[in-house]
C-alpha cells in the first residue's frame, strides 16, 4: 500500500539529513504504529507518506515514495485527498469550518462531490465516530476528544484507503485517548483501512498495532511485529521494561498478557512475593515544610460559570504534587490561580502567605515558577544564548547563569540554535531553566510530557526530583500522563468538573481508579504497585 | 472630528475662529496643529467622519448578519476562493486575541513589568510565530483535503437567500444608487453612504442575530 524506496530527505537550510537510504513497506489493512524518539522524523515520515513532504514543506527528497502505485513525488498532496486522509498534531489548527457538519463536508466541497452523495457520506461519518449528537456544535465549544474525533471524520469522509495520525492522544486523558483509540481499531477491522500512527505514549497504543516502524537514535528505521521491536528498542512502555527487568521470553503487549506470565512467573502464594510485600505510602515518607499553597474553599472563573468550585487545598515544601481529571475539569485554572493569572470568586488562594494578584515582577519569579501549556510562549529570543541572557538581565543575575544552568540540565544544547528549532523535549527544559535560575519556592508545571519522549521525561523525573529533594521548594504539575505520575509524584490531587474529589497519597489515588492506573499497577493487582522499580527491587529483597 | 479640525491640512475659505498654532519640525511639513478653523475644513471633515461610520456600520452589519462561514457559502462560485481567504484572515483574530493574552500571560510569569514599545517584540515574536506556524497547519490540512483541486465546488447543505437577506442586499442598493445620483458632491455622497450604512445596521434589532454575533465572539475567545 505504502512503499519507501531507498527514500532519503534533507530540509532546506539544514546540513543533517532526516532519512537516510530508507526501505520498508506497510500492507494493506494494517494497524500501523511509528515509534522513535523526538526529533528523528515520525512526523516527517507520515507527511512523506501524503506528498506534504516535499511539495509543502521544501526539502530534497531522494528515492522513491509510492502510495497505492502513485509516486507521491508527481502528484500534489490534494490529488492524493481521496487515498489518504491525514490528521496533524493540533487538530485544531487544521479546522477550515467552525461547525462539525461543515468542517467534515470540507473535502467533499472540494472534490465537487454531489450534495446528496455528500449528505449520505457525512451521515455515515457522523455514526461511524460518534460524532451525531454533537453535528450542529460549534468546533471551538468541544473537549480535546471530541475534538480530535471531527479531525478523524473529516479525514475519513473520503473513504481513504490511507489514515494517517500524528500523536492523535498526546493532549488527551487516558479516557478520551482510549475512546480515540477504540474507534481507530474499529475503522482498521470494519472498513479495512490502512491506519498509521506516530506515537510517543507506547504504553497507549502498542497493544493496537500489527506492525511497528522503529525509527532508532542513530536514524536506522526498523519494521517488525510489535513483539520484535520493542525486544532490543531504546524506548519501551512500563510494560516491556518489566518484561526485559525480570526476564522474561514473552514479550507481553498489554496487561493482559503480562497478567498471565506473571501468574506462571511469580507465584502468589509463596510468602516471600510480591502478593504478600504491600508498598509502603509514598507520600508519608516525604518530610514537608511549611505551607507554600493555600486554596480555602477557593470558585474560581467567571461569575456566571464557576470553572473550579469551592476547592480547598494545600501544598508543602518538598512535595511533588501531581493534579490529574479529564480534560476540561479545570486543572489549569486552578494553577493560573496561583499565579494570580485567574479570577477568585470566593475564597482565597494564596501563596507564601501572599495574594498572588499582588506580586509581580523579581517577588513573583522568586516565589512561583510557572512553565505553561505553550512551553514556547516563554520564549523570544532568536537563540539559546540570546534568551538565557535575557533571563539574567530580567533577573538581575551574573550574566551566564542561566546559561550554564540550562548546559547542565541539558549538556548536548547548542547555544546559537534559534528555539523554534529545538525539539519539544529540549525546548521544555530550555524553559525550566529560564524559570529556575531564580530558585521558585514552587514550581508549576501545566502538562510536561506532552509530546516527549521516555529519554526527555527521565531527564525531566529526575531534575524534578532534585529540585524536590532541596526540601525548601514544592512542585506542582498537572498532567494525563499516569505512568509519569507514578515515577514522580508523592500525592495526587484528582479534579472532576471544577471539584476536588480525591487527595491523598500517590498509591492510593492511582490505584483506586482504571483508567488512570499505571500498567504495572494493573498488572500485579491487588497488590499497589507503582513502577517496574519497585516491583524489582522488591522481588530482588 | 475635534482632532481633525485641529490637526490636518489647511483648506482656506471661511475663518470661523483662529486657534494657536504649535510649531513644528519642517519634515512634517504640510501638517500643522491648531491655526485657523474654516467652514470648509470642518464640513470636509465630516464628510470624512460620514465615510468612516458608514464603512464601520456596513462591515457591523454584515457580520451581524452570519457567520463569516456562512456568507461565504452564499457567495457566488466565482468569489469562492476570495471569500475562503477572507474567512481564514478573520478566523486567525480571534485566535490571535487568545494567543496575546496567553502571550501576555506568559510575559507575567517571566517576571517581566509594564508594556509599552520597548517591549513590543517580546510579544511580537511569540505572537508572529504562533500564527505562522498556525497559518502552515491550516494551509497543509486544506491542501491534503482536496482544496483547490477542481475548479467547480459543491456545497453541503446550500445556505439559500431568504426575504431577510434580500432586503438588506435591495436596501443597500436603493441606497447606493439614491447616492449617486441625488449626490453632486463626494461629500453629499460621503453622507448618503453613511446613511446607506447606518439602514443596514437595522437589521440588528433583530435579536436572534444579535445572540448569533455574541455566541460566535464568545466561542471565538473561548478558543
Amino acid at each position: 500500500m505504502i512503499s519507501f524506496r531507498k527514500v532519503s530527505l534533507i530540509y532546506p537550510n539544514s546540513k543533517t539529513t532526516v532519512f537516510d537510504d530508507v526501505t520498508f513497506e506497510v500492507s494493506e489493512g494494517e494497524f500501523v504504529l511509528l515509534i522513535g524518539a523526538t526529533g528523528m522524523g515520525k512526523s516527517s515520515a507520515l507527511k512523506l507518506m501524503n506528498g506534504l513532504v516535499p511539495h509543502h514543506t521544501g526539502g530534497i527528497l531522494g528515492g522513491d515514495i509510492q502510495v497505492s502505485g502513485i509516486s507521491t513525488r508527481t502528484v500534489r498532496p490534494g490529488e492524493l485527498a481521496h487515498l489518504i486522509g491525514i490528521v496533524g498534531q493540533n487538530p485544531i489548527h487544521g479546522f477550515v469550518t467552525d461547525i462539525v457538519e461543515e468542517e467534515i463536508a470540507f473535502a467533499m466541497e472540494s472534490l465537487a462531490i454531489d450534495e446528496s452523495a455528500m449528505r449520505k457520506r457525512v451521515e455515515e461519518v457522523l455514526d461511524l465516530l460518534a460524532l451525531t449528537p454533537l453535528r450542529r456544535r460549534t468546533i471551538a465549544s468541544l473537549s480535546g476528544g471530541e475534538q480530535q474525533r471531527v479531525a478523524i471524520a473529516a479525514a475519513l469522509v473520503m473513504n481513504p484507503r490511507i489514515l494517517l495520525l500524528d500523536e492523535p492522544t498526546s493532549a488527551l486523558d487516558p479516557v478520551a485517548a482510549e475512546e480515540v483509540l477504540a474507534i481507530l481499531q474499529r475503522i482498521v477491522h470494519d472498513l479495512g483501512v490502512t491506519v498509521v500512527v506516530a506515537e510517543h505514549r507506547l504504553e497507549r497504543v502498542i497493544h493496537y498495532a500489527e506492525r511497528v516502524i522503529y525509527i532508532a537514535s542513530d536514524g536506522t528505521v526498523r519494521v517488525g511485529s510489535p513483539e520484535e521491536v520493542m525486544r532490543s528498542a531504546e524506548i519501551a512502555p512500563p510494560i516491556v521494561e518489566l518484561a526485559r527487568a525480570l526476564g522474561w521470553e514473552e514479550m507481553p503487549l498489554s496487561v493482559r498478557d503480562a497478567r498471565r506470565i506473571s501468574a506462571k512467573k511469580v507465584d502468589i502464594s509463596d510468602p516471600s512475593t510480591l502478593a504478600t510485600k504491600n508498598p509502603a505510602p509514598i507520600a508519608e515518607s516525604v518530610a514537608t515544610g511549611e505551607n507554600l499553597v493555600e486554596v480555602k474553599r477557593a470558585s474560581l472563573g467567571y461569575a456566571s460559570r464557576r470553572v473550579i468550585k469551592e476547592i480547598t487545598c494545600t501544598i508543602a515544601a518538598g512535595e511533588i504534587v501531581a493534579l490529574m481529571g479529564r480534560n476540561g475539569s479545570g486543572k489549569s485554572t486552578l494553577l493560573k490561580s496561583m499565579a494570580g493569572l485567574v479570577e477568585v470568586i470566593s475564597g482565597e488562594v494564596t501563596l507564601a502567605g501572599r495574594d498572588p494578584k499582588t506580586l509581580s515582577g523579581r517577588e513573583l519569579v522568586e516565589l512561583i515558577g510557572y512553565v505553561p501549556q505553550e512551553p514556547s510562549d516563554l520564549l523570544y529570543g532568536q537563540s539559546v544564548e540570546e534568551e538565557c541572557a535575557l533571563a539574567d538581565h530580567d533577573n538581575g543575575l551574573q550574566p551566564g547563569t542561566t546559561l550554564n544552568l540550562a548546559r547542565r540540565l541539558l549538556p548536548e544544547i547548542n547555544a546559537t540554535t534559534h528555539p523554534r528549532d529545538l525539539s519539544e523535549g529540549q525546548r521544555l527544559i530550555l524553559v525550566l531553566a529560564i524559570v529556575l535560575t531564580t530558585s521558585p519556592k514552587l514550581l508549576i508545571l501545566d502538562e510536561p510530557t506532552r509530546g516527549l519522549d521516555y529519554q526527555s521525561k527521565e531527564r525531566l523525573i529526575s531534575i524534578l526530583q532534585e529540585r524536590a529533594a532541596m526540601g525548601s521548594s514544592a512542585v506542582l504539575l498537572a498532567t494525563h500522563d499516569v505512568e509519569l505520575v507514578a515515577e514522580l509524584a508523592q500525592r495526587v490531587l484528582f479534579i472532576a468538573d471544577g471539584e476536588l474529589v480525591s487527595d491523598g497519597d500517590v498509591r492510593d489515588v492511582l490505584t483506586a481508579s482504571l483508567p488512570f492506573a499505571p500498567q504495572v499497577t494493573k498488572i500485579f493487582a491487588p497488590s499497589k504497585w507503582l513502577t517496574v522499580g519497585e516491583v524489582v527491587d522488591a522481588l530482588q529483597k | 472630528m475635534i482632532i481633525a479640525a485641529l490637526i490636518g491640512v489647511p483648506i482656506p475659505g471661511t475663518n470661523l475662529f483662529t486657534l494657536p498654532t504649535l510649531s513644528l519640525p519642517d519634515w512634517i511639513a504640510g501638517i500643522r496643529i491648531g491655526g485657523p478653523v474654516t467652514s470648509e475644513r470642518l464640513l470636509s471633515t465630516l464628510g470624512e467622519v460620514m465615510i468612516i461610520v458608514g464603512v464601520v456600520a456596513l462591515f457591523a452589519g454584515a457580520t451581524s448578519l452570519a457567520s463569516p462561514h456562512r456568507s461565504i457559502r452564499a457567495l457566488p462560485f466565482a468569489f469562492y476562493q476570495l471569500g475562503l481567504i477572507l474567512t481564514i484572515a478573520t478566523s486567525i483574530f480571534p485566535q490571535l486575541v487568545a494567543s496575546i493574552k496567553r502571550i501576555h500571560e506568559a510575559r507575567r510569569l517571566r517576571g517581566q513589568k509594564g508594556g509599552g514599545l520597548r517591549n513590543w517584540r517580546k510579544i511580537a515574536m511569540p505572537l508572529l510565530e504562533d500564527a505562522l506556524e498556525r497559518s502552515l497547519d491550516l494551509s497543509a490540512a486544506m491542501e491534503s483535503r482536496g482544496f483547490g483541486q477542481r475548479i467547480k465546488r459543491t456545497t453541503y447543505r446550500p445556505d439559500s437567500w431568504g426575504v431577510f437577506e434580500y432586503s438588506i442586499v435591495s436596501s443597500a442598493l436603493i441606497s447606493g444608487a439614491t447616492a449617486t445620483l441625488w449626490a453632486d458632491t463626494w461629500l453629499e455622497m460621503a453622507i448618503s453612504g453613511g446613511l446607506a450604512g447606518l439602514v443596514s445596521l437595522l437589521p440588528l434589532t433583530k435579536k436572534e442575530n444579535i445572540a448569533e454575533v455574541t455566541s460566535l465572539q464568545s466561542s471565538g475567545v473561548a478558543s
